[in-house]
């Protein structure tokens, strides 16, 4: 051990260099930031206003491209069909983990069953998952129909009509919510002890404590969810791909807005406004997130913080 | 187990490299071999897939073709991709890329590619030529793969449109199986199309012939009744002429007389358009099931026929469209498989010989194997084995003479620079019409609006 | 509030929800019930996998295959139209490849937003955590270009490289993990004058061992399923990772359901028996990423 260095000096080397540190270690994730997520968005961005033809030169056409999405039906019903989508399945699914988690919290015998049961539909590739689901809702062959009837309801024809087969969509997207319960079901467990031995006695009806105690408790939770749950669910296509194809059947009921830009880049070749469509989508995207993150901040509680 | 065993501490920061470095290599060495720069001396050449069958037979042809040149030192052939629309994405990435195969197979028409630079033309080598010369194509086929009179492709070997019928289901019902007492008009064969049509509840036992809603063989429709969707010579969609929209209002109104008017109805008791399997729903095909009488269908089928599920009948016959209200003549139709020298290739020269030595020679082994017609004039074909094998040799001569001839009086069809967005319009408007949620005329007249603004557009880049 | 009376502390005791046995009953029988449903497609798919297509369409539903159709497995692995051990292996290269890097680069990245100050760490990890909010298909055109301008399509190189730089996901995961590490453990290996690497390496890493675990196998489950990247950026159908053989499968002509389950039962095994003993790590991972 050499002598240390007076105590100032010491802080202002150690300051330098971990500077550098930090630097250094960030860099391949920054290079990656810049090139391969920043340049492309403003890219992207750039090319909403260009038209492109595959060889030869992008040409600048203004705002050519958003007039043409504005009076585009199929702009116009995949956006209506996504949002739909979005406002139908995050809050049924947050409210399923939710109550799942809460129930998976009692359990105590079998509760490594339970668990391991929820989370492994999230397991199956996407695929796999949409077309077991077509399986089960053929009318006739499938199981649910069967089920449905035999409950004395009237089992809509989940493929073929144009009402029933956006709730395909979202029962497909429902049904891994393993990832969402088990974050609820952590921040249910982390939740102190002594917490919930004071509220027990406190006052005895779960109600109450459910929804004046632990709820609070876990708003960090439930922000984490729906973020991600918004996020993903703008972005569903694979499963709407297999469903509904490139066409949205039936009658464009499943038409997503990510099929739309897929189909508008390769199949139509017309770059200029799937880039167009692009930055629309990131623009929802980011105005929905940041509306939830702006109400986040009289809703979500954190443990221990002072801020 | 736990994570700590995982990791023992302390390990040095040269592991932590080494790591990274091991990692590069392997990914160097383990890395599967993609589409490289190649040399000139090597042919390269992309299919869009199919069955492993189809990929062995274009290979040999390929090698064949190969060994016959002293420029060539080998071949390197990729083949399946995944459907049209996956390949064509894969074929933009290349071009973009400027690192194309000298060979490509298309199942997308060559058009909207062609119309923006993507591949050569071949005019010149056409003209040069004796065996790829413009006489040895039919007429309407070439048009496929034409754009303002500049051809991007050839249509080497194609799925022939016609109607189909089950010979038995005729004979039971005292109807002639001769071919050429086959229904000629569109009212004849909706007269005809009731005998066979037997309802047990809301379930379609059996039917004569359900109007057609497939989109790639709609013009062949649009043909018999005198119209077209497309007009390549003015460069203007003809969605909603008035000859189109009679023909879909004659469907409409033999859906509802003789279908109950509900398709759904039809779809829930199985699988009535074509001769496979339905994807959406899963039902069998009724034709191979011996509950359709008759259907339009691509010749490719005949390969298919005896697979699984198996058929119950086999003698099932080949006849002409009939001809609309509005229409003077039959057409056929086609869904070619194309082949395009990308523009950029290494080896053009190398490529268009391939080509002359497939639509002449090579064609002769992949038909034999696989129902695709030859269209080249100058082939002289055996008729493909599973024919041969299941119907005899004089049947399957002359079915294949009958596919020949069909091949000569093929509709233009596939020739749009915006190819794949006019028949989406398409497929909506006649879903709609079929659902009944929109006007035989109001849906075309949107398909139209839609696919003539794209239209315009891609003509003005 | 209710005051207690004193001298009548209420006993700890657990509570009676709904009463006893009874109780329990009741509950699992609503877990039970709620469990078929969700295993429901799982089951379905298993069963159809070893029927046929008949059998799978028919309108009289059988829950058990009758029969057992056993040639699907044979037929699943010897069929030339799909190479599923080949893909297979492409999974399990693309899969380790991306989880090797994502591991090694999350790692660093998160090392300098967690335990390292700098100018603008915070506005550059703000930035990270807004790149989730870009959907991929924003970033994805350009990029597709410029790989292939590149000449790397046709390639594993756009799958793999850049999972060695990073990803928001992961690296924000990690840095919740080491904010954990006590503070005081860096300090005072600082002040021994080790270098950032060091510390790294020998100090913080070993801590959040765990962190790595679960880091390591969301990547393995998220990359088994990747298919939009496998489907642009491959060529050659050797090449593909099941998640793409998959679907490419289905829309060959006839789609044939039975194999294709079948498929998809075994493409996911693999990660069904990597859950099962590991399922304690994901939770961990979960509960402490979104405590932000």
């Amino acid at each position: 051990m050499t002598s240390t260095p007076a105590p100032s000096l010491r802080r202002r080397r150690s300051g330098r260099s971990e500077a550098l540190a930090g630097w250094l270690f960030a860099l391949p994730w920054l290079v990656k930031l810049g090139l391969l997520t920043l340049l492309p968005l403003v890219a992207t961005i750039a090319m909403g206003f260009m038209t492109m033809p595959i060889t030869g030169m992008p040409r600048w056409v203004g705002m050519a491209n958003y007039d043409q999405m504005f009076a585009d039906p199929a702009f116009l019903k995949s956006a209506q069909n996504s949002l739909m989508f979005a406002f139908i399945s995050v809050p049924i699914k947050l409210v399923l983990a939710l109550g799942l988690a809460l129930l998976l919290h009692r359990a105590r015998a079998l509760a490594g069953f339970y668990q391991t049961v929820f989370y492994l539909p999230f397991l199956m590739p996407a695929v796999a998952g949409s077309i077991v689901f077509i399986l089960l809702l053929t009318p006739g062959a499938g199981p649910v129909n069967l089920a449905l009837e035999g409950l004395g309801l009237d089992p809509p024809d989940w493929l073929r009509d144009p009402q029933a087969a956006l709730w395909t969509l979202v029962l497909i997207s429902i049904w891994p919510l393993g990832v969402e319960t088990l974050v609820f079901l952590g921040g249910l467990q982390n939740i102190p002890k002594d917490v919930n031995e004071a509220a027990e006695l406190d006052s005895p009806r779960s109600w109450h404590r459910l929804v004046w105690i632990t709820m609070p408790l876990i708003t960090p939770m439930i922000l984490f969810n729906l973020v991600i749950g918004i996020i993903s669910s703008f972005q569903i296509f694979v499963q709407a791909l297999v469903i509904g194809g490139t066409e949205g059947q039936p009658a464009q009921s499943t038409l997503m807005f990510m099929v739309v830009i897929y189909r508008t880049a390769f199949r139509y070749f017309n770059l200029g406004y799937a880039a167009a469509l692009s930055t629309m989508l990131f623009l929802a995207v980011l105005a929905v997130t940041v509306l939830v993150f702006w109400s986040a901040r009289r809703w979500v509680h954190y443990e221990g913080d002072t801020t | 187990m736990t994570a700590r065993r995982l990791f023992q501490t302390g390990l040095p920061r040269r592991g932590f490299l080494q790591g990274a470095g091991a990692a590069g290599a392997m990914m160097l060495g383990g890395l599967p071999r993609g589409a490289m720069a190649q040399g000139s001396d090597t042919i390269t050449m992309w299919t869009p897939g199919g069955s492993n069958l189809f990929c062995d037979i274009h290979t040999k042809i390929l090698n064949d073709f190969t060994a016959t040149r002293a420029a060539l030192a080998g071949a390197d052939m990729s083949c399946g991709f995944g459907d049209g629309g996956d390949y064509t994405q894969r074929l933009f990435g290349a071009i973009a890329a400027r690192q194309v195969p000298d060979v490509s197979m298309l199942w997308d028409s060559p058009v909207s590619l062609g119309a923006q630079g993507a591949f050569m033309p071949l005019d010149a080598y056409m003209a040069a030529s004796d065996k790829i010369n413009v006489e040895n194509w039919p007429g309407g086929l070439l048009a496929s793969c034409q754009y303002q009179g500049v051809t991007y492709g050839l249509p080497v070997t194609a799925g022939v449109y016609s109607m189909w019928f089950n010979a038995d289901m005729f004979a039971a019902k005292g109807i002639s199986t001769d071919r050429a007492d086959f229904p000629k008009t569109l009212d004849e064969m909706r007269r005809m199309s009731k005998e066979f049509t037997v309802w047990d509840g809301d379930r379609l036992v059996t039917a004569g012939f359900v109007p057609p809603r497939d989109t790639a063989s709609a013009p062949v429709w649009a043909s018999i009744n005198g119209g077209r969707f497309y007009n390549a010579a003015e460069s203007r969609y003809e969605i909603d002429s008035a000859q189109n929209i009679e023909l879909y209002s004659f469907f409409l109104d033999w859906l509802n007389e003789e279908y109950r008017g509900d398709i759904n109805l039809v779809d829930r008791s199985g699988h009535f358009d074509d001769g496979y399997v339905s994807n959406s729903t899963g039902l069998g095909p009724a034709f191979r099931e011996g509950r359709l009488a008759m259907m339009s269908q691509g010749c490719w089928l005949m390969g298919d026929f005896w697979a699984e599920p198996e058929p119950s009948f086999t003698n099932w016959d080949l006849a002409h469209y009939p001809v609309g209200p509005s229409g003077s003549a039959t057409a056929s139709g086609v869904y070619p498989n194309w082949f395009v020298i990308p523009a950029g290739a290494t080896n053009p020269d190398e490529a268009v010989a391939y080509l002359e030595y497939l639509a002449t020679e090579g064609v002769v082994e992949w038909f034999r194997q696989i129902p695709d017609v030859p269209t080249n004039a100058l082939v002289e074909a055996a008729p493909p084995e599973v024919i041969v094998n299941n119907r005899g040799e004089v049947y399957a001569q002359e079915v294949t003479a009958f596919l020949q001839e069909l091949a000569g009086i093929v509709t233009p069809m596939w020739d749009s620079p915006v190819q794949n967005f006019g028949m989406d319009q398409i497929t909506l408007a006649v879903e709609k019409i079929y659902t009944k949620t929109a006007s035989v005329t109001d849906a075309l007249a949107e398909a139209q609006r839609a696919s003539q603004a794209e239209l315009e557009r891609v003509l003005s880049l | 509030m209710t005051a207690l009376p004193t001298g009548t502390a209420k006993r700890r005791t657990p509570r009676n929800r709904g009463g006893g046995w009874i109780g329990k009953v009741m509950f699992h029988a609503l877990m039970l019930g709620i469990a078929a449903i969700f295993l429901l497609p799982f089951w379905w798919m298993l069963i159809s996998a070893f029927k046929n297509n008949a059998d799978i369409f028919s309108l009289d539903i059988t829950w058990w295959p009758d029969p057992v159709r056993w040639e699907n497995v044979v037929a699943l692995f010897t069929r030339p139209d799909f190479p599923f051990l080949r893909q297979f292996g492409n999974s399990v290269f693309y899969a380790g490849m991306v989880t090797l890097g994502t591991v090694l680069s999350c790692s660093v990245a998160a090392y300098s937003f967690a335990c390292l100050r700098w100018k603008g760490r915070d506005a550059v990890f703000a930035l990270t955590i807004g790149t989730l909010l870009i959907p991929a298909i924003v970033t994805f055109l350009p990029t597709y270009i410029v790989f292939a301008r590149m000449g790397l399509v046709g390639t594993y190189w756009p799958l793999i490289a850049p999972a060695f730089l990073g990803e928001a996901f992961y690296i924000f995961m990690m840095r919740q993990f080491f904010l954990g590490v006590p503070r005081e453990l860096i300090d005072a290996a600082r002040l021994d004058g080790a270098a950032e690497f060091r510390i790294f390496w020998q100090i913080v890493l070993p801590q959040a061992q765990t962190a790595l675990v679960v880091v390591a196998l969301f990547s393995i489950v998220y990359t088994w399923h990747e298919f939009f990247g496998p489907l642009i950026y491959l060529n050659d159908r050797n090449d593909y990772p099941l998640s793409v053989g998959l679907f490419t499968f289905r829309t060959q002509r006839a789609v044939e359901w039975p194999i294709t389950m079948m498929g998809s039962l075994f493409t996911a095994l693999p990660l069904i028996v990597m859950f099962l003993f590991t399922r304690r790590l994901f939770r961990e991972g979960l509960a402490t990423s979104s405590l932000k």
